[in-house]
């Protein structure tokens, strides 16, 4: 314990003191003071994405560099995880440092348009029109796109090829819940365990949800509605039964594929961003459309980012900025990505023909997206998400037994009209 | 004697082990000596209170008032949240959740520190004798605290998990049936109860031995020479003259617990529909857990947390005042 | 303990106080045995039911991620940790040294100060900082990260040390003052010394609040300059897929280097310090 550091570290501790207090009067006064950007030299657009899994070194970052050098800039790209991605963006916005691009979670686009600090499309000419329009519709608030997706996934049924041999059923003659029901009996029946989702109380259980809600065609302005009660029923009867694990209420997408791999389950309800794992599994796999109530294919929610631009203050930027969006959305630049991830779906009819040129085998995905549906579709915008905590927690209300399906929705509903107000 | 000493509220307790010596400032040349006291005191103090108004003035400002204002998303970037008074702390009070969680914050906290702080002790009495590698096991305890949360929480989830965990494995080897730790309503906040007093046993154990540590031998090898036996030292030596560093370690465990939500969140995110949710977890769902941040309400709650932990921090200068007069 | 008998009894207890240590030790780790476990498992065995107890089928994958884009981040948590204990030292162990024996005025508030901000959920004091810091130019530094882990301990530091400081027996602080000790001597050869196994304790959680840290490092420090193990960790955490095994490997690897200086700094806190200086 010496003297010396003491001065050194009050002094610091002093001018923090002195920049807190000025921090705080200079917050409440106006919001863009910043300076714009993360202090990077002059020059360097900032990027931030959702995909830390991918680094500097990886196909996706020198896909996003390329994209800066021929706008002739260079891109420093930081990546954060979902959630922390939209927070950061929320403080960034406060602060007026918001970086020139972000990709954002598409039901986040809403939220973050909501307060003002996303740019519209429209400000940037940029031409939305030839983007399907069930994909472009989670960006959109009060006829505005606030955002290009520059790729989609959804979910569908994974079935393992070799435990449904074994019980005898094809898959083919899935069409319809009771259908499926059926085949569930049957795998389970030949030893099997039947079909594995995810029932988690984040976002993440209502998403794995809504395919079987909308394909009993519930709408999500009212939660109690008999529709809503059956698909629940058919969840909560799954466990019941025994065809579900009890351990789905605490799984999210990611444990459900675990399990899956396993190779004792016949089911396993996931997205497109498992096609290459199931390619690698160690047994064969298939994939059918989510069946509707009383047959055909149920609309699933649609995921994937969207490619926004955060309002700046310096507006000399935007020229740039829209280079660089559109060297991410031509349609060659969908299919890139789309490859680069080996999961996304360009949201364009023309990306999609040449991603099926080039992997036919995609076709029941792009069959998928092209029915999709956004959740923050309809202008529920920011409603959305206080509708989908009160939906996910009347999942885990009915499926952990604390109450039936009709109770726990009309509570449901009740919360996100209280809500909502 | 000036006002000035009597009316100091005193943060010191005479240990035991100095029992009848003279307190510590010597009384005759009182005036002058105390007013230098507290200018030294003062110099002691100072870097504290610049770190304390440097770090902390800001955000607790923030707190109160994002939790006065009715802040939308909106608001929160662009300002001029409307003035919502006590609004929020109404609809929190008011909410179908608010009495559910608030037990189960009691639950929690308090069956956590009560088991952490009796392993801990249990613990800490047991590796005083030093034996053969205990300097190292007691390291090794320490161990799940170098682990980062989201490792531990999630290692604990896959322990639990209905299916597939270890736990109900043993369980049912041994003829017991499956426990749905984490999804059943009535077992959820019971896994996480556990998983939590593993993760503060470590905490407890280290502070309570150091305390041992600070207990002179002496008193053991007379009360031994007096024919007290080790549950006796234990209740006449040990756990009176360890009463300061246990009240500090249960107030500073009260402080941690009530705040818990990593372990909660990662393990069963305070459901299965509420069942395990504390007002911590309610707190952080409102701001982060869905689509849409909430600030207002989760400020709401997490300040009410606080004047629960301020309750607590009466008691405790109650207790220790009352136990300084005696 | 001069019975002949004494010894050999001793030992004997010894022994078996070791083994009931191991026990103990053992049951405590299971949890992180089984951490080790799962960073072996390849995905496909992870939820099998029932679990394997032991890796049969290990894949060395994860550890190979680790080792390939971990070290850095090591080093940086390391750096942050050390001098997270330096800061929250320095500044808690003085004013603790007043609050147990000076008797200074209000230290009855400035506790309840102390207990408050430990109340502050930490996004909130993330977000402060961050304010501060965009302003400063802080952000994406070890310094900045350092302050801020900081605040986690500092309130802790000051009760800790405070609650241990008045267990230091006040005769000795008059003879020191009788010696001719100015308060700064008293503090810094007298009652230091004597909370060595204190200042280790708040050393120990400070470092390891540090080292464990998440939000903080997320909201402050994003670019490779400063980025602590915590947040390496998310690069396995993808928007649809985590890779276990590379988290558990990280976490494993990551706890080597500070698990051996637990044990080390646990040796070093020397039994009866206190009592050996009185008997002095």
């Amino acid at each position: 314990m010496t003297r010396l550091p003491r001065p050194a570290r009050t002094s610091l501790a002093l001018g923090a003191a002195l920049c807190t207090l000025a921090g705080a009067a200079a917050c409440s006064s106006s919001a863009s003071s910043g300076e714009g950007g993360d202090g990077g030299p002059a020059g360097a657009y900032t990027w931030w994405d959702p995909y830390p899994q991918h680094d500097d070194s990886s196909g996706w970052a020198q896909r996003v560099a390329k994209c800066g050098t021929e706008a002739g800039v260079t891109i420093e790209r930081t990546a954060y995880d979902t959630t922390a991605l939209t927070n950061q963006a929320l403080l960034a916005a406060q602060e007026g440092t918001s970086p020139d691009i972000i990709l954002l979670d598409n039901p986040a686009v809403s939220t973050l348009a909501e307060t003002g600090m996303l740019t519209t499309m429209e400000e940037f000419g940029l031409d939305t029109s030839g983007i399907d329009e069930n994909l472009l519709a989670a960006g959109v608030l009060d006829d505005q796109a606030y955002g290009i997706p520059i790729g989609a996934n959804t979910l569908a049924l994974y079935y393992n090829q070799q435990v449904l041999d074994e019980a005898g059923v094809d898959p083919a003659s899935v069409t319809d819940w009771d259908s499926l029901t059926a085949a569930l009996e049957q795998v389970t029946g030949a030893g099997h365990k039947g079909i594995t989702f995810a029932a988690i109380g984040t976002e993440e259980g209502s998403f794995q949800f809504l395919p079987w809600f909308w394909g009993a065609g519930a709408d999500l302005r009212d939660l109690s509605s008999a529709d809503a009660v059956e698909a629940l029923e058919l969840w909560s009867g799954w466990l019941e039964s025994g065809y579900a694990p009890n351990s789905v209420i605490n799984n999210s997408q990611n444990t459900t594929w675990e399990e899956f791999l396993t190779g004792d389950f016949g089911f396993a309800l996931n997205g497109t961003w498992q096609v290459n794992s199931a390619a690698e599994a160690g047994f064969p796999t298939g994939v059918l459309p989510v069946p509707a109530q009383d047959g055909g294919a149920a609309p699933a929610p649609t995921g994937g980012e969207f490619i926004t631009a955060p309002v700046q203050d310096d507006t000399a930027r935007y020229e740039v900025t829209k280079k660089i969006v559109e060297c991410m959305t031509t349609p060659e630049g969908m299919v890139e990505t789309a490859t680069t991830f080996a999961y996304y779906i360009p949201p364009t009819a023309d990306g999609q023909q040449q991603l099926l040129a080039d992997s036919p085998d995609l076709r029941p995905w792009v069959d998928a997206v092209r029915v999709a549906r956004g959740r923050t579709s309809d202008n529920l915008g920011t409603d959305y998400p206080k509708i989908s905590e009160a939906l996910w927690t009347a999942v885990q209300k009915a499926l952990s037994g604390a109450a039936d399906p009709a109770d726990a929705l009309a509570e449901a509903q009740a919360a996100a009209e209280d809500e909502i107000g | 004697m000036p006002v000035t000493t009597t009316s100091a509220p005193r943060l010191r307790k005479p240990g035991g082990a100095e029992a009848g010596l003279p307190a510590s400032a010597p009384r005759p040349p009182a005036r002058v000596r105390v007013r230098s006291t507290q200018w030294a005191a003062l110099g002691f103090l100072a870097p504290l209170i610049v770190y304390l108004l440097a770090c902390y003035a800001y955000p607790l400002y923030r707190n109160i008032d994002l939790s006065l204002h009715d802040y939308t998303v909106r608001s929160f970037v662009q300002g001029g949240a409307d003035f919502a008074g006590l609004e929020n702390y109404r609809d929190v009070l008011t909410d179908d959740g608010f009495l559910p969680a608030l037990r189960n914050t009691f639950l929690f906290t308090f069956v956590s520190i009560a088991a952490q702080y009796a392993i801990g002790l249990a613990l800490a009495v047991f590796f005083r004798n030093n034996f053969r590698l205990s300097a190292v096991l007691r390291g090794m305890f320490l161990v799940p605290w170098l682990l980062p949360l989201i490792v531990s929480g999630s290692t604990w989830a896959w322990m639990l998990n209905s299916d597939n965990g270890i736990v109900n494995t043993v369980l049912e080897s041994f003829g017991a049936g499956r426990i749905n730790w984490l999804t059943d309503p009535g077992w959820a906040l019971v896994s996480v109860i556990i998983a939590n007093i593993w993760l503060g046993v470590p905490f407890n154990l280290v502070i309570l031995y150091s305390g041992l540590q600070n207990i002179p031998e002496e008193l053991y090898e007379a009360a031994a020479l007096d024919g007290a036996n080790a549950w006796q030292q234990f209740w006449r030596i040990t756990f009176p003259l360890l009463r300061p560093v246990s009240g500090i370690t249960l107030l500073l465990g009260l402080v941690y617990t009530l705040k818990v939500v990593d372990v909660i969140w990662i393990m069963t995110t305070g459901g299965p529909g509420g069942a395990s949710t504390t007002l911590a977890v309610w707190s952080y769902r409102e701001a982060f857990g869905t689509g849409l941040p909430d600030f207002s309400p989760a400020a709401a709650i997490g300040n009410l947390l606080l004047l629960i932990a301020l309750a607590f921090g009466f008691l405790y200068l109650h207790l220790q005042r009352r136990q300084e007069r005696t | 303990m001069t019975a002949l008998t004494q010894p050999v009894r001793r030992r004997h207890r010894a022994r078996w106080k070791t083994v009931l240590g191991i026990a103990l030790t053992a049951a405590m780790l299971f949890p992180v045995y089984w951490m080790v476990n799962v960073s072996l498992t390849r995905t496909e065995d992870m939820r099998s039911d029932p679990p394997h107890w032991f890796p049969w089928n290990p894949t060395l994958e994860g550890y190979a991620n680790v080792l390939d884009d971990q070290l850095p981040a090591m080093t940086t948590s390391l750096g942050i940790g050390v001098g997270c204990v330096a800061l929250t030292l320095l500044v808690s162990a003085p004013a603790a040294f007043a609050l147990a024996k000076l008797r200074p005025w209000g230290a009855g508030p400035l506790t309840f100060v102390l207990l408050v901000v430990q109340m502050i959920p930490g996004v909130v004091m993330a977000i402060g900082f961050y304010a501060v810091y965009v302003r400063l130019g802080w952000l994406n530094t070890v310094w900045g990260l350092i302050l801020a882990d900081s605040t986690i301990a500092v309130p802790f530091g000051v009760l800790v040390l405070t609650a241990f400081m008045t267990g230091v027996p006040g005769e000795l602080l008059q003879a020191a003052r009788i010696d001719g000790a100015g308060r700064w001597r008293t503090f810094v050869s007298v009652v230091l010394p004597l909370s060595r196994n204190a200042l280790l304790t708040v050393s120990l959680f400070t470092f390891l609040w540090a080292w464990s840290d998440f939000i903080f490092a997320s909201t402050l420090s994003r670019n490779a300059d400063a980025v602590p193990v915590t947040l390496g960790i998310y690069a396995y955490i993808g928007n649809n897929t985590t890779q276990w095994n590379s988290i558990m490997a990280t976490a494993v690897v990551a706890s080597v280097p500070a698990a051996v200086l637990l044990v080390v700094a646990q040796r070093y806190v020397a039994g009866g310090v206190v009592a050996g200086a009185v008997k002095d």
